[in-house]
C-alpha cells in the first residue's frame, strides 16, 4: 500500500484514559455479605484459575511446533493463536515484506497503528493475532526459500498455510512432499470455501466471502418488511469460526498422531463450513420442507422472549421463554405498568408457550415490552429484571465492554506489557483452567525479528548463509 | 493410506490428490480421532452441548444425560413452532423433538437422570469415575453442593477433565446473573459493530447464529483436546476447566479492544463494507434472481460480495463498470479506503449493479478474475454440490428420523476423519445400553429405575 494516508475532515482529539478507567472490584468487594458456605466454592474456582498464578503453571502445548504461512488472511493467524495460548512454539512465516494484514487499519489511518520500539508500524488486526509468536520471514517463491523451509520440516508438527489451491504442492512443498520428509508432520490449509471442489478458492479471497458463501448474511439483519438487508457480520466472523474449527482438526490429528496414529495427517478447513457446522437448524429444516432460514432481525424464530429492542438510551436483550421466565418477566413490567402486564397475562392466545412463537404474537409481545423499555435506560431495565432473576443485559459499547467490572475482574480483558509495542490492551485467552491456562507473555514481533534466532536454531545457518539470504530476498 | 504418499496419488493432479485422500464416501473406511475417549455431557440450551457434540463428531462416546421425559428445553425449541421430528420419546410418542435441538447432538448416546433423587446421583459418581471428560453447565456450584462437581470426581478419578460451561463464571461479580447467547452478543460488544450505521437506517444487530454459544463450544472442545493431549502425553493428570459464555465476544473483538485502549476509538457500525479494505463490501444487486417465487425470501433483491481491494483489481473492475475516471479518482488502496472515498464509491458500483441479478455480477467479476461472492440463502447453499462433495453438508440415513439433511464437524482429515452418525435419538432412548454398560444394572434394575422415575 502507498505510504500516502488521506486525511479525512479533521478528527476530534479524544482524551486516552489509561486502563481500567475505574479500578476492578477487590475480593472483599465482591463477596461482600455472602455466607461463608455460598462463597466457599466461588472463592476455590478463583483460586484454581485465576490468572495472576499462570506463569508458575505448565502450558498443555508446550514442546509442540507451529510453522504458521498463512498470510492475507486472518483464518490462519487466529488458529495458530490458539495453538500459541496454549504454549505451543507459534512461528509466523511471512513473505518477504511482511503480512499485508500488518499494514491494515481502519479507513488507513495511521495514527490508529501500533508502533514497535524499532519505528515499524503495525495495524491492530494484525497485531491483536500475533500474540505469543515468533516471527520470519521466507520467500516461499524461490528455490532457496523451500529448501530452507524442507530443512526445517522434519522438526516442525503442524505447517498451516492458505495459499492458492495447489500452489504449494506445485512449488514441491505441498502435503504431498513435505510428509516424505517428516511422515509425522500435520498439514493444515485453512480458505475461504476450500482448496477443491466446484467452489475452490481464489487467490485473495477473504472473508465476508465465506459469510456469503454459507448463508449467514443472508440470515442476519432485519427482515424486509421492518426495513432490513443482508448484513455481515462486523468482524471477521467466518475466518475466526473457521479458524477455531481447524484449530480443532488440527489438534484432533496431533492428538491422534500421539495416540495410535503415528504419522501426521492432511487436514482442511475453511470459513464458510466452519460457520455452517454452527447455524443451527437451517440444513435440517430446509431439508424437511425446503423452507428457507429467513432473517429475524433482532428477534428469534424459535424463542419468545428472547430478542433485543431498543430502550430509553440504546437496545435492552431480555430473554425468557418458558413459562417460569415467561411469568417473572411480565411480573417486572407490572410493578411499574400494570395494565401491560394484564395486557399480556390475560391474553387467552399468549398463555401457552408454544403458542407464542408466531409471528404476530412476537409482535404483540415486543411492542408491549417496549412501551415499557422505552422510558427507561439500559441500566435501569436492567437492575429491574435482574431483581427478578431474569436474564437481561444493555447492548454495550467497546468502551462499556472494557470497563464492565465483571469482565476486568475475571481478566477477560487484559494489559500485555511488551517490550516491542508497549503496553497494549487485548482480549485475553478463552482457556481460564487450573493447571494449564492459556496466556499472553507478548504480543508480537516485527517482520523478520526472529530470523536469525530461528533459522540459526532450526537449520544451523551462520552468518554468512544468513546474510545471503537476505540478500538475495529469500529471507 | 499412510503418510507416505503412494506412487499413484503422488502423480495425479492436485485436485484428483484431494478428491481421493478427502474422500467422504470413505470415511468409515478409517478410524475415528477420539475413539476410546468418553465424554459425559448434562449440557443444556447450545453451549455445552455443542461442546461434547464435536468431540462426538471426532468419535468420543460421549453420552448425554437430560432430565427424564421431556428432555432438554431445546428439544422444544423450534422455528415458528412447526417443524418438528418424531418421536420425543417412547414415552411420548406424539410430541416431537424441535429443530432448535439440531446441529448440537448428533452422535451421542441418551440417558435420562432426574438430579433431584440420590439415585441419580449415584449414578453420575459412578459414570464420572469411568469417564476421561466431563462437561456441565449447570449453576455455577451447583454440582459441587450435589456431590458431583469438579472437585469431588478429580478427587476420585483425577485424570478426568472437567469442563465447567456458562454464562458469567462462577466467580467475579456478575456471577450469579443468568446469560443466554443473545446476552454474550449484546454485553460483550458483538451487535454494537454490526449493522448500518444510524446515518444509513441501520442498528446494532444480532448475528444469525446462536454464535457465542457455538463458538464457546468449539473452543471449549479445542482446550480439552489439548487437556487429553497433556494428560496423555506429559503428566497424566486431569484438569478443570471454566469457560464462560461472555468471555467469547471479548476474545473475537480482540483488535477492537486494543484500538479502544490505544486511541480510545470506540468502533462503530460500518454496515457491508469494510473498514480494513476497499473495494471490499456487499453490493445491492437491483434485481431478484426468482422474481416468480412465491417465497418471499426469494423474491427480494440480490446481494453480492465484491472484493477489488488491490490497486489492479480496482482498475479492473472500473473497467467492467464502465467507470475509468474511478480508477482515476482512487488509484492507490490509501487513496479508496478512507471513509469519505468508501462511501463515495460503493454507491458508484451499485448503480452499475442496479440493473442485474447477483448471479449477474459474480459472472462479470469471475470473468475478469475479480474475488466475488453471491450472499446465498439456506437453499441455494443447500443446493451447492461443493458442501455435498466435500462433506460439510450431508443427506444421512438417520436410524430414528429417516433421510436427514446436516452439517458435518467441518475439519476435512484424510487419516482420522470426523463423521455424523446420526443427528440425535429420542429423550432416554440409550438408558438400557449406557446403565447396563457402565454401572452393571440388570434388566429389572433398570425396569425398577424407569418405574421410580429415576431415569
Amino acid at each position: 500500500m502507498a505510504e500516502k494516508w488521506r486525511t479525512e475532515k479533521k478528527r476530534p482529539k479524544i482524551k486516552v484514559l489509561p486502563w481500567p478507567a475505574i479500578p476492578p472490584p477487590t475480593v472483599d468487594e465482591v463477596y461482600a455479605g455472602v455466607d461463608e458456605k455460598k462463597k466457599a466454592y466461588s472463592l476455590w474456582v478463583e483460586s484454581a484459575v485465576r490468572q495472576q498464578f499462570n506463569a508458575d503453571k505448565p502450558e498443555s502445548l508446550d514442546g509442540l511446533r507451529v510453522l504458521d504461512c498463512t498470510a492475507n488472511q486472518i483464518i490462519g493467524h487466529w488458529c495458530s493463536s490458539h495453538f500459541s495460548e496454549l504454549g505451543a512454539e507459534v512461528i509466523m512465516v511471512e513473505p518477504t515484506g511482511g503480512d499485508p494484514l500488518r499494514k491494515l487499519t481502519p479507513f488507513g489511518r495511521e495514527e490508529y497503528m501500533f508502533t514497535a520500539a524499532n519505528g515499524e508500524k503495525c495495524g491492530a488486526r494484525f497485531l491483536a493475532e500475533a500474540r505469543n509468536k515468533l516471527s520470519v520471514t521466507l520467500n516461499v517463491e524461490t528455490k532457496e526459500g523451500q529448501d530452507l523451509l524442507k530443512k526445517i520440516i522434519p522438526q516442525v508438527d503442524l505447517l498451516i498455510e492458505n495459499a492458492p489451491p495447489g500452489h504449494y504442492d506445485k512449488l514441491g512443498i505441498g502435503y504431498r512432499q513435505l510428509s516424505e520428509i517428516n511422515p509425522r508432520l500435520v498439514y493444515l490449509w485453512v480458505g475461504e470455501r476450500g482448496q477443491w471442489g466446484p467452489l475452490k478458492d481464489q487467490p485473495g479471497a477473504m472473508d465476508p466471502v465465506g459469510q456469503n458463501a454459507m448463508g449467514f448474511t443472508h440470515g442476519t439483519g432485519a427482515p424486509v418488511a421492518f426495513g432490513g438487508t443482508p448484513t455481515r457480520s462486523g468482524w471477521w466472523l467466518a475466518d475466526q469460526v473457521g479458524g477455531t474449527f481447524a484449530a480443532m482438526g488440527a489438534m484432533a490429528a496431533l492428538f491422534a498422531r500421539e495416540k495410535f496414529l503415528g504419522t501426521g495427517q492432511f487436514v482442511e478447513c475453511t470459513a464458510a463450513e466452519g460457520v455452517m457446522r454452527i447455524i443451527d437448524y437451517n440444513w435440517g429444516w430446509h431439508g424437511m420442507d425446503g423452507s428457507v432460514r429467513p432473517r429475524y432481525g433482532n428477534w428469534d424464530l424459535a424463542i419468545n422472549i428472547y430478542a433485543v429492542n431498543p430502550c430509553a438510551d440504546g437496545q435492552i436483550m431480555v430473554g425468557g421463554g418458558h413459562d417460569r421466565l415467561w411469568f417473572r418477566i411480565w411480573r417486572t413490567v407490572g410493578k411499574d405498568r400494570p395494565e401491560l402486564e394484564q395486557h399480556i397475562c390475560e391474553d387467552p392466545k399468549l398463555r401457552v408457550v408454544t403458542d407464542r412463537l408466531p409471528h404476530y404474537m412476537q409482535v404483540e409481545t415486543y411492542t408491549t415490552m417496549c412501551d415499557w423499555t422505552k422510558d427507561k435506560t439500559r441500566a435501569q431495565c436492567e437492575k429491574a429484571l435482574q431483581e427478578e432473576e431474569v436474564a437481561s443485559g444493555g447492548v454495550s459499547f467497546l468502551d462499556e465492554v472494557c470497563e464492565f467490572p465483571h469482565y476486568k475482574y475475571r481478566g477477560h480483558i487484559e494489559i500485555c506489557d511488551d517490550n516491542n509495542y508497549g503496553k497494549v490492551l487485548l482480549g485475553a485467552s478463552s482457556f481460564i483452567g487450573m493447571n494449564t491456562p492459556g496466556r499472553i507473555k507478548w504480543i508480537g514481533r516485527t517482520v523478520g525479528q526472529d530470523n536469525e534466532d530461528v533459522y540459526r536454531r532450526l537449520a544451523g545457518l551462520d552468518r554468512e548463509k544468513l546474510k545471503a539470504l537476505r540478500k538475495g530476498g529469500v529471507i | 493410506m499412510t503418510a507416505a504418499v503412494s506412487k499413484n496419488l503422488k502423480d495425479m493432479t492436485f485436485e484428483d490428490f484431494c478428491r481421493t485422500v478427502f474422500d467422504t464416501t470413505k470415511r468409515y473406511d478409517k478410524p475415528e480421532t477420539l475413539k476410546g475417549v468418553r465424554v459425559i455431557s448434562t449440557t443444556q440450551y447450545i453451549l455445552g452441548p455443542s461442546c461434547a457434540n464435536y468431540l462426538a463428531e471426532l468419535g468420543a462416546e460421549t453420552i448425554k444425560v437430560e432430565l427424564p421425559k421431556r428432555g432438554e428445553p431445546m428439544r422444544h425449541t423450534t422455528p415458528f413452532n412447526e417443524p418438528f421430528l418424531y418421536p420425543l420419546s417412547r414415552w411420548m410418542p406424539d410430541k416431537g423433538t424441535g429443530l432448535g435441538f439440531f446441529g448440537a447432538n448428533a452422535n451421542e448416546y441418551f440417558l435420562s437422570l432426574d438430579f433431584h433423587k440420590p439415585e441419580a446421583i449415584q449414578i453420575m459418581k459412578r459414570l464420572a469415575a469411568k469417564s476421561d471428560v466431563f462437561a456441565e453447565n449447570y449453576r455455577a456450584g451447583t454440582f459441587d453442593r450435589w456431590g458431583i462437581g469438579g472437585r469431588q470426581h478429580l478427587k476420585v478419578n483425577p485424570r478426568v477433565i472437567y469442563q465447567w460451561m456458562g454464562g458469567f463464571g462462577g466467580w467475579g461479580p456478575g456471577r450469579n446473573r443468568a446469560s443466554y447467547d443473545i446476552l454474550g452478543q449484546a454485553q460483550g460488544g458483538c451487535f454494537s459493530i454490526t449493522g448500518w450505521h444510524k446515518e444509513y437506517g441501520g442498528m446494532p444487530s444480532k448475528q444469525t447464529i446462536w454464535i457465542m454459544d457455538y463458538w464457546g463450544g468449539a473452543i471449549s472442545a479445542f482446550n480439552i483436546m489439548a487437556c487429553l493431549y497433556w494428560r496423555d502425553n506429559v503428566s497424566g493428570k486431569g484438569n478443570f476447566l471454566e469457560y464462560s459464555q461472555v468471555h467469547g465476544a471479548q476474545r473475537h473483538l480482540t483488535d477492537l479492544i486494543a484500538l479502544y485502549g490505544k486511541t480510545g476509538i470506540v468502533a462503530q457500525r460500518f454496515g457491508n463494507w469494510e473498514p480494513l479494505l476497499c473495494v471490499h463490501g456487499i453490493l445491492k444487486c437491483g434485481k431478484s434472481s426468482y422474481p416468480n417465487s412465491k417465497n418471499p425470501q426469494e423474491q427480494e433483491v440480490g446481494f453480492c460480495l465484491v472484493s477489488a481491494y488491490k490497486d489492479e483489481d480496482f482498475a479492473n473492475l472500473c473497467k467492467i463498470v464502465n467507470r475509468p475516471d474511478l480508477a482515476k479518482q482512487y488509484p492507490t488502496h490509501a487513496d479508496r479506503v478512507g471513509a469519505d472515498a468508501q462511501t463515495a464509491i460503493y454507491p458508484e458500483l451499485e448503480k452499475w449493479a442496479a440493473d442485474k441479478t447477483k448471479e449477474q455480477v459474480w459472472e462479470e467479476c469471475k470473468k475478469a478474475g475479480i474475488v466475488s461472492q453471491p450472499v446465498w440463502n439456506s437453499k441455494e447453499v443447500s443446493a451447492q454440490e461443493h458442501y455435498h462433495l466435500r462433506g460439510s453438508l450431508a443427506w444421512i440415513d438417520d436410524p430414528t428420523f429417516g433421510d436427514v439433511q446436516t452439517q458435518v464437524h467441518p475439519a476435512l482429515m484424510s487419516e482420522t476423519p470426523p463423521r455424523c452418525r446420526w443427528v440425535f435419538k429420542p429423550v432416554g432412548a440409550d438408558n438400557e445400553y449406557i446403565l447396563a454398560k457402565l454401572c452393571g444394572y440388570s434388566g429389572s434394575h433398570i425396569a425398577e429405575l424407569e418405574q421410580k422415575e429415576i431415569i
